[in-house]
């Protein structure tokens, strides 16, 4: 992990010299030959070039001959080994970690918030119950990241990421609104779910009733049990029942017709690594009750009644196909 | 290459029978499972054995928690490298995982090429890896990165030397094995 500090020999720098000339693109014959020439004066400058050439000679050779059968292998992992975030997460599991040791992730997760503005996110499979400083509650779904930005006129909850539940406290003199990317869900009761997702967000209303308003300014209420959907310009109502959508909360994925790949997005958040469904299989209709707590045994329990194979690659890749894809 | 004495091994057998429960049940615990908690523990013991502390053992417990934290950090560090790695695959056009075989591979692969290219500054990583895994030459990484060619050259060279001497300090760790009378 340290910076080496000891000196390069003069020969291994040589050796570097030349592999750099060599490798440029613009390469000379003449180099070339000065290249063969110093080689072939001395046996210590053709040990170090063997060194030198050799220096990552496999690990390279393996990922050449991964992108021979499979485009694209050389430059993901290009972009895996130069991903800024890759630091920063590394950064923040170093900081969670000494958290961890000195109980300070426990105390968080167990006390209500006192301050009037805190960020709160879930991790992979995960979920977490925070009572907010009014007397609301919030439940955040796995992989979720939410805002809380409380003033003197308005209760803000800025969704960044994933999706919430909230259980509001009576409060007429500020409002509770929960923003997304799409537009904002002005509680006009006390619970509901909104759930953002790239394109759009959605909105279940469990109790009472809920105010919507896109970007656009496009507005509608909806009442108890209904569910919506609204991009930055369009208001939709959606024909889920809002118990359905909101059973996460419980622990539970409650399907209903679905196509398969939004119960898959919906496991998502529960499974680490990289989950993948193909166009085929995801198109499926899908009915049932599955553990979100367990998203493996959620998979297993669809490939008994759908026509889909689960595969895995290590620990982290799983694909769920379609059985006529295979063959 | 350099064999503990019978001492220092038995030392180790003694860590290794006294503690290596306790410490696979808190390694599972920090990570949230427990066979990857138990091959944690291994690999911590495997560093038991290279730690040249062992003779001077008054906190055997904080003395494996410290090796412990050094294995979790490189275990986070690979699982992070992974994860960006599957992120950048989802991303390719042609939406293949690779194959089971394949997988391991790579994987591999992309874990010793930062292993080797530690903490090198990340313009040296992108022109080193432009260079010597997709075949660009100085000229188009120095468009590519927007900087003058003389400083992808200095980069690269620099790219060059510390992978040339991070792979002379590998080499003298040549402990591998846990103490194979106590493996599970």
């Amino acid at each position: 992990m340290n910076t080496p500090a000891r000196q390069l020999d003069p020969i291994a720098e040589r050796a570097i010299d030349w592999l750099l000339r060599l490798d440029s693109g613009s390469a000379t014959a003449e180099d070339r030959s000065a290249f063969e020439a110093w080689l072939d004066a001395d046996l210590r400058h053709r040990n170090a070039w063997q060194t030198i050439s050799g220096l990552l000679h496999q690990p390279i050779a393996t990922l050449r001959e991964a992108e021979s059968h499979l485009p694209g292998q050389r430059r993901a992992a290009r972009l895996a080994l130069t991903t800024p975030q890759r630091r920063k997460a590394l950064r923040n599991s170093a900081a969670a970690l000494l958290l961890l040791s000195l109980g300070g992730y426990a105390l968080n997760r167990q006390h209500p918030l006192g301050t009037l503005v805190a960020d709160l996110h879930t991790a992979t499979g995960e979920r977490r119950q925070v009572q907010l400083a009014d007397g609301s509650t919030l439940v955040l779904n796995a992989r979720s990241a939410v805002d809380v930005e409380y003033s003197a006129s308005m209760r803000l909850l800025r969704l960044r990421k994933g999706e919430i539940l909230i259980h509001t406290a009576p409060d007429p003199a500020r409002p509770l609104v929960v923003q997304t990317l799409h537009g904002q869900a002005r509680a006009l009761g006390t619970r509901f779910s909104v759930r953002q997702l790239d394109t759009h967000s959605e909105l279940a209303v469990l109790e009472h009733r809920v105010q919507l308003t896109a970007t656009s300014g496009a507005q509608q209420v909806f009442d108890a049990g209904s569910t919506a959907r609204f991009d930055g310009t369009r208001i939709q109502p959606l024909a889920a029942s809002a118990a359905t959508h909101a059973a996460w909360a419980g622990g539970q994925l409650d399907v209903r017709d679905q196509p398969l790949g939004e119960v898959v997005n919906a496991l998502r958040p529960y499974k680490r690594g990289y989950l993948r469904v193909s166009p085929q299989a995801a198109a499926l209709r899908v009915y049932g009750v599955f553990p979100l707590d367990d998203p493996d045994a959620a998979l297993l329990s669809l490939a008994e009644t759908q026509p889909i194979a689960i595969r895995r690659y290590g620990a982290l890749v799983t694909l769920v196909e379609h059985r006529g894809e295979i063959e | 290459m350099h064999t503990p004495p019978p001492s220092l091994r038995q030392t180790a057998d003694l860590l290794y029978r006294d503690h290596h429960q306790w410490l696979r049940g808190w390694l599972s615990h920090k990570v949230g499972c427990t066979h990857q908690g138990a091959d944690l523990a291994q690999d911590t013991f495997v560093r038991v054995l290279g730690s040249n502390e062992l003779g001077r053992l008054d906190e055997p417990r904080a003395f494996l928690m410290t090796l412990a934290q050094r294995v979790l950090y490189s275990f986070w560090r690979r699982r992070n490298l992974e994860n960006a790695w599957l992120e950048a695959l989802a991303q390719e056009p042609e939406n293949h995982a690779p194959s089971a075989e394949d997988y391991a591979l790579v994987r591999d692969a992309i874990e010793t090429l930062d292993r080797l290219l530690g903490d090198l500054p990340l313009r040296a990583r992108k022109a080193f890896l432009m260079n010597r895994l997709e075949d660009m030459t100085h000229v188009e990484i120095a468009r590519s990165l927007g900087v003058s060619l003389a400083t992808i050259e200095r980069d690269i060279k620099l790219a060059f030397t510390h992978c040339y001497l991070a792979s002379l300090d590998a080499i003298p760790n040549g402990i591998t094995e846990a103490p194979s009378s106590t493996r599970p």
